[in-house]
């Protein structure tokens, strides 16, 4: 415990103590420029990765956050004799707002065309500032006086100060964000948008207000830069600057505080390196050793020359011989940071610092903080009375893809406490039919109907968020969480800090508690034991157990089990057979698409029998068997003997 | 990581060990969209700094001392050009700054060498604005001096050629840049100042990087405009050009200096016949220092053409202008520079003129003490079949004779 | 006259628009096949223009250096997606939009050292004096460059329709994994596609420089209008991309004209903000349905 908060914190105590050290012993106004501009650029980037890095998508329009800050910052002072941190305050409501305004449709795309709406952005926002000349003085710029501080004229120390202490809450209020229940669904939406919904967390709404507070991040680190260059032109918050901010981020390390940091002080003290020649050649030399033994360790290990091994060399390789051939450095100077940087995003894709921060934890071997004793499975999941009553109802529900009719005026019941199994041959519509209910697609006619009330339709956070759970037949697990985040994420009401005290680190208990009543969960379906491994590292029959679990983590009314025997070892089938007889135990309603007539056997109460997208038989797992129509439709022909598992 | 920060600032903050070097600092823009001007201003300066460096240095209290030169890209960026004037700010041993092309840059980077009190000859940023942000602000002392046809005299000079050619209605087109919108407004003060001679009938922009310029000229031509008086820069110019030949508008286009830039001669071919700007060199050998400096830019660049003659013949000059303040001083100190430059005793044969006494004690109320260029120091240049020429014949044989004496 | 004015600019704007579809379209022949776009396309045509600059300037004939320049192209679209998108694409990770960006640097880098950082002008058979047509001037070289756009388009969805190969490029179009159990190569169909688009890319260049002249910005402002001509289509909407590359075009100038030339931009871009809230696949562009 001990050993890991020396690692973990004292490395950023000692950071920030020495970088707010430096000022003293050193008087030169340069450097002290360069280190300003290192705190300001370390917010910035800090809320560029939480797009890039923790939502996965390519952000183009942190440049114009940080115009946008700077200019509002510079109007509040100009115009309306705003003091230092209320025009800061404002710089950073203007990123919030205008970022969530942004947000909002332009979330609605993925990839590149999020990328190009976030570069309109930027090319509409510079537009603006060029052309609203009455308050922004235009093309000509701004020219602005650093406000008093409390009547105390702020010097470039004092100013340096400011931006490092400012740098220094941001990453606090990074890291406490990262560690609570949002940077689990950062996390989460990025590895799977679909589940993120489906266990109620709003994939939306999160990629919303994470975007949202990089962008104030955007904004306050604007305020910042206004005040310390004291001219703002709109033209230098264009593309150009907008690609060097990506690539910090980038080289720096995605996901990453230090990575952010880094980035930023490469950012800055590129133009330097390219100065001095004799240090522009020795760092060129050092990365071609890097990629040369990062090149070799790879031949070694995998015997064959990799894309990922070679390019690097190569790209290194001509920066050195360029090196020798060029006569002015500075002239190449874009080509010589796109070639280190083609470099790191092949050869090191989670960049330097996450390159050094694994060789690190290899080294030290950190061990993470012990868990807490896990709560009793009844205070997680409370034993329910069943009454019997009609749970959960589908009327003439319809769905059609086209001219293909999946779903064809179905009507079913399901009752409350009961197992009900909903089985068919494959494409027969069954997988349509629960992913109608559980709000992935709309129907197209009929209704839902949940305790006789209309459930959400074609909204998996909704319906989630209505009492609703399920698995998938395709795994969606978060495979970059560890399995006890899996479950934590999807924990119903477990959550309730307001996120400003959650950016002040106020939400520790509720995630202890969190943890104790995911453990409790995963105990249930046996994987207590590996509670800290991500999901993507554990075996096939553990995932789908921790499907179950994660589901069941939504405390739902209604779990849906789409064909969670599928693929599974017999053994494995046995342990599925026992969990969900335990949940069936405690009184949760399930309804079981499966393929294994044994499992539907020994747990269903009912079943319903899908074919063509229509019920062709219900009842009692005996009756269905005996089920003429059944038969046929699962071989084919009309046949007197009844249906083997 | 914090060796890299470290050995970085070391290498910032690190003296240079020679001492018996004067150490210049050129800077500009020398990539990007404003490079031809920055770069020709950079090699007409290194090419004044070769001949000195040739001919022994300058001798500086009984020793000769060559010139070092200290290379800063800026890209036309001013959050670069503020950390280089910072970074210019702290080196002990500069003794001083020739360059810069933007006036943003400018704007951003020169409060840092002025608070040190390095001295700068800004040239050829044109933009107002870089020495009235002295004067506006009261300076008691400045450190800054210009080397360039202001914007204010070359507007000054397009409107009176509009007026002198018996225009009644001009159309104003300018980019969207710091140095269009600023020539813009002193293009408007202008035609108020010389008495509402011109009816403005309407004001258009364009961006950098706009390739049709049709809705703009249609604007000015479906409105009577007998003229076009533009200020820009480089290839969009062309773009106007081309766009005025496609239309069949057949009225003459006069603006600032940057007209005369390679960029639009040649992508405007034929369309540039007839432009007007004013100029501070014409790059026509009529007289033996004039070719010999054409031609050793030609050769020393491998180039059939300067770029931007004006910007070359000013970073030239300006070198010149400076190593005289070096001499007079006796010293590399940049404030003892200053004071010399304040009070040159001695003419300085530069290309452009002989200059006697360009800059003069600063005068927080009159920031012309510090620009080196007046009215009669500008003549108007004219584009005929790809060449800038003077426009009067008068202009040329003045300078000659000028020359001569 | 006024209407004489207005026809006058909408067919300004539309040329312009036309280039804006061309570049568009290069965009989208790759995002069929990878669902990936080369956000280098703009130094793509600046290279090409300027390699095809000096193939004239050594003596090439101009009939001589249309091929030439495309091969080019062809050329340096293969590299693109060797260097910048095949592996992104294996890793399954959006990799390639910065890889995409940090080639574009690379050649925006290397062109101002090798060409110089000046613009040059583009030598062209083809005359631009002004044509009177219906009370428009139009220049022969701007009818050119409409004639060009629809002829490489034209050709190529031809190619896509007529020919096995491009048949193969349809299916990964339509489901690359379907076509891989088929026997189509989907690496190589990708390669095919981002030679086609560096093709196109070049086509640009050589198009527009005798109007835009030769230099390493040349391309960045078309750039980013592509973009956006691209995303309000639809990055697969077929010839969607002319509609709307000349609708934006159209609108550029009237708002220029009407508005003052300092808002030129904005139409396209509040179009775009606009069809992102209601058509987030583009007007032209397909709905998808998602799978689990």
């Amino acid at each position: 415990m001990l050993k890991r908060l020396i690692f973990l914190r004292g490395a950023e105590v000692i950071a920030f103590v020495l970088l707010g050290l430096i000022p003293l012993w050193v008087s030169n106004s340069y450097a002290l420029g360069l280190l300003t501009l290192l705190a300001i650029y370390g917010i910035l980037l800090i809320g560029l990765d939480v797009t890039v890095g923790y939502l996965g998508q390519v952000n183009l329009a942190q440049a114009a956050f940080l115009g946008l800050g700077a200019y509002a910052a510079g109007v509040c002072v100009t115009l309306f004799g705003f003091g230092i941190f209320s025009a800061l305050a404002v710089s950073m409501l203007i990123g919030l707002t205008l970022g969530a305004l942004l947000a909002f449709p332009a979330l609605r795309l993925e990839g590149p065309q999020f990328a190009l709406a976030t570069l309109s952005f930027s090319a509409l926002s510079t537009t603006v500032l060029n052309e609203w000349e009455g308050l922004t003085g235009g093309a000509q710029g701004l020219s602005l006086n650093r406000p008093a501080f409390f009547g105390h004229a702020v010097d470039a120390p004092g100013f340096y100060w400011l931006c490092l202490i400012l740098l220094a809450v941001v990453w606090m209020a990074m890291r406490n964000l990262l560690s609570s229940q949002w940077g689990r669904a950062f996390e989460a939406l990025r590895d799977s948008p679909i589940a993120t919904d489906a266990m109620g967390v709003g994939t939306y709404r999160h990629k919303v207000a994470g975007f949202a507070f990089g962008s104030s991040l955007g904004g306050l680190a604007g305020g910042l830069y206004a005040f310390n260059f004291q001219y703002l032109q709109p033209q230098s918050f264009t593309y150009d600057l907008m690609v060097i901010l990506l690539l910090g981020v980038v080289l720096g390390g995605r996901k990453s505080l230090w990575g952010a940091f880094f980035g930023a002080s490469l950012i800055v003290l590129l133009p330097n390196l390219l100065s001095n020649r004799l240090l522009f050649e020795i760092v060129a030399a050092l990365g071609l050793l890097l990629a040369l033994v990062v090149g070799l360790r790879s031949w070694l290990s995998k015997h064959q020359l990799q894309f990922q091994a070679v390019a690097p060399i190569i790209a290194m390789g001509m920066l050195v011989i360029g090196g020798f051939m060029v006569e002015n450095t500075e002239n190449w100077r874009k080509a010589i940071f796109a070639l280190m940087l083609f470099s790191v995003v092949v050869g090191l894709p989670d960049g330097i610092m996450g390159f050094v921060a694994r060789y690190l934890t290899q080294l030290f071997r950190i061990a993470p903080p012990a868990l807490p004793q896990a709560s009793t499975l009844d205070s997680v999941l409370p034993a329910k009375a069943s009454d019997g009553a009609i749970l959960l109802e589908l009327q003439n529900l319809k769905r059609y893809f086209g001219g293909v009719k999946a779903v064809d005026d179905v009507s079913m019941q399901v009752h409350s406490g009961a197992v009900h199994g909903l089985i068919g041959p494959n494409g027969s519509g069954k997988s349509t039919a629960v992913n109608v209910i559980s709000g992935l697609y709309a129907p197209t006619e009929g209704k839902v109907l949940l305790h006789g009330k209309l459930l959400p339709s074609g909204s998996l956070f909704k319906v989630a968020r209505a009492g609703v759970s399920r698995t998938f037949q395709n795994l969606q697990l978060f495979g970059e969480l560890s399995a006890l985040d899996n479950v934590m994420l999807a924990l119903k009401d477990a959550y309730r800090v307001p996120l400003p005290l959650v950016l002040l680190g106020l939400a520790k208990s509720e995630e202890i508690c969190a943890q104790s009543d995911a453990l409790a969960l995963l105990q249930l379906v046996g994987l207590e034991k590996q509670a800290r491994v991500h999901a993507k590292d554990l075996t096939y029959g553990s995932q789908r157990f921790l499907e179950i679990a994660r589901a069941l983590a939504r405390k739902p009314e209604l779990l849906i089990l789409d064909e969670p025997a599928a693929g599974l070892a017999h053994p494995d089938v046995s342990v599925l057979v026992a969990i969900i007889k335990s949940i069936k135990q405690r009184g949760t309603t399930i309804i079981l698409i499966e393929h294994h007539m044994d499992v539907v056997s020994e747990l269903c109460d009912t079943v319903t029998v899908v074919d063509g997208g229509k019920i062709i038989a219900a009842g009692t797992p005996e009756e269905v068997k005996r089920d003429l129509k059944v038969i046929k439709a699962y071989l084919g022909v009309a046949d007197e003997a009844p249906l083997q598992a | 990581m914090k060796k890299t920060l470290l050995a970085a600032l070391l290498f910032a903050a690190a003296p240079s060990f020679a001492a018996d070097v004067i150490k210049i600092a050129l800077t500009g823009p020398f990539s990007g969209g404003s490079a031809p001007m920055g770069t020709s201003m950079r090699d007409g300066a290194k090419l004044a700094i070769s001949e000195i460096n040739a001919a022994g240095g300058i001798s500086v209290a009984g020793k000769k001392k060559k010139i070092e030169i200290v290379e800063r890209d800026d890209e036309g960026k001013n959050e670069r050009g503020a950390l280089i004037g910072q970074e210019l700010a702290s080196m002990a041993d500069l003794s001083g700054v020739i360059g810069s092309v933007n006036t943003g840059v400018v704007l951003a980077g020169d409060k840092h060498l002025q608070e040190k009190g390095i001295t700068k000859i800004i040239t050829p940023a044109a933009g107002s604005a870089s020495m009235t942000q002295w004067s506006k602000a009261g300076a008691k002392d400045v450190s800054i001096f210009r080397f360039a046809a202001h914007d204010g005299i070359q507007s000054a000079m397009v409107v009176e050629e509009a007026i002198n050619q018996k225009f009644t209605k001009v159309a104003v087109v300018h980019d969207a840049t710091n140095y269009g919108v600023s020539g813009r407004d002193d293009l408007l003060e202008q035609i108020k100042k010389q008495g509402n001679k011109l009816e403005v009938v309407t004001t258009e922009k364009f961006n950098i990087g706009d390739k049709d310029m049709t809705s703009q000229l249609l604007s000015a031509k479906s409105k009577g405009a007998q003229a076009i008086l533009i200020w820009g820069i480089g290839p969009e110019l062309a773009a106007i050009s081309n766009g005025m030949a496609k239309l069949e508008m057949k009225i003459p286009l006069i603006g600032g200096w940057t007209l005369s830039m390679s960029n639009y001669i040649d992508n405007a071919g034929k369309n540039s016949n007839g432009t007007m700007m004013p100029q501070t060199f014409i790059e026509e050998p009529i007289t033996p220092k004039i070719k010999s400096f054409i031609e050793g830019y030609h050769k020393t660049y491998n180039v059939t053409r300067i770029p931007s003659p004006v910007s070359a013949a000013q970073g030239y000059d300006a070198v010149y202008i400076f190593a005289a303040a070096i001499k007079q001083a006796q010293s590399d100190d940049t404030h003892k520079i200053k004071e010399a430059l304040e009070d040159l005793h001695d003419p300085v044969k530069g290309v452009i003129a002989t200059w006697k006494h360009p800059f003069s004690k600063w005068d927080p109320t009159n920031e012309q003490t510090h620009e080196a260029f007046h009215r009669e120091d500008t003549v108007m240049g004219k584009i005929v079949d790809g060449h800038v020429t003077f426009a009067n014949e008068a202009d040329r044989q003045r300078l000659i004779k000028n020359a001569s004496k | 006259m006024n209407s004489l004015i207005i026809a006058q600019m909408a067919v300004s704007g539309a040329l312009m628009g036309l280039v804006y579809a061309l570049i568009a379209y290069g965009f989208q022949l790759t995002f069929a096949t990878s669902k990936s776009i080369n956000f280098g396309q703009g130094e793509l045509v600046m290279l090409s223009a300027f390699f095809s600059l000096t193939l004239l300037n050594l003596g090439a004939p101009y009939w001589l250096m249309i091929p030439g320049g495309l091969l080019f192209g062809v050329v340096m679209g293969l590299v693109v997606e060797r260097a910048c998108v095949r592996l992104t694409l294996e890793q399954k990770s959006e990799g390639w939009i910065l890889l995409t960006i940090i080639f574009g640097l690379l050649g925006f880098s290397a062109a101002e050292n090798i060409w110089g950082r000046d613009d040059r002008p583009f030598p062209s058979p083809i005359s631009s004096d002004a044509l009177h047509i219906l009370g428009i001037n139009v220049t022969p070289v701007e009818i050119s460059v409409a004639i060009g756009v629809f002829a490489v388009m034209g050709v190529i969805e031809l190619f896509k329709r007529k020919t096995l190969l491009g048949k193969a490029f349809e299916a990964v179009s339509a489901d690359r994994d379907a076509a891989e159990l088929m026997g189509i190569s989907a690496t190589h169909t990708i390669m095919l596609s981002y030679g086609l688009s560096g093709m196109v890319a070049a086509m640009a260049g050589i198009l527009i420089s005798p109007i835009t002249t030769v230099g390493p910005t040349m391309a960045s402002a078309l750039i980013l209008k592509a973009f956006s001509v691209a995303v309000v289509a639809g990055l697969d909407s077929g010839f969607g991309v002319v509609v709307i590359g000349i609708l934006i075009g159209v609108l550029e100038s009237l708002t220029s004209y009407y508005l003052g030339s300092g808002w030129r931009e904005t139409p396209g871009l509040l179009l775009l903000i606009l069809a992102l809230a209601i058509r987030p696949n583009g007007v032209f562009g397909k709905v998808s349905i998602r799978k689990v």
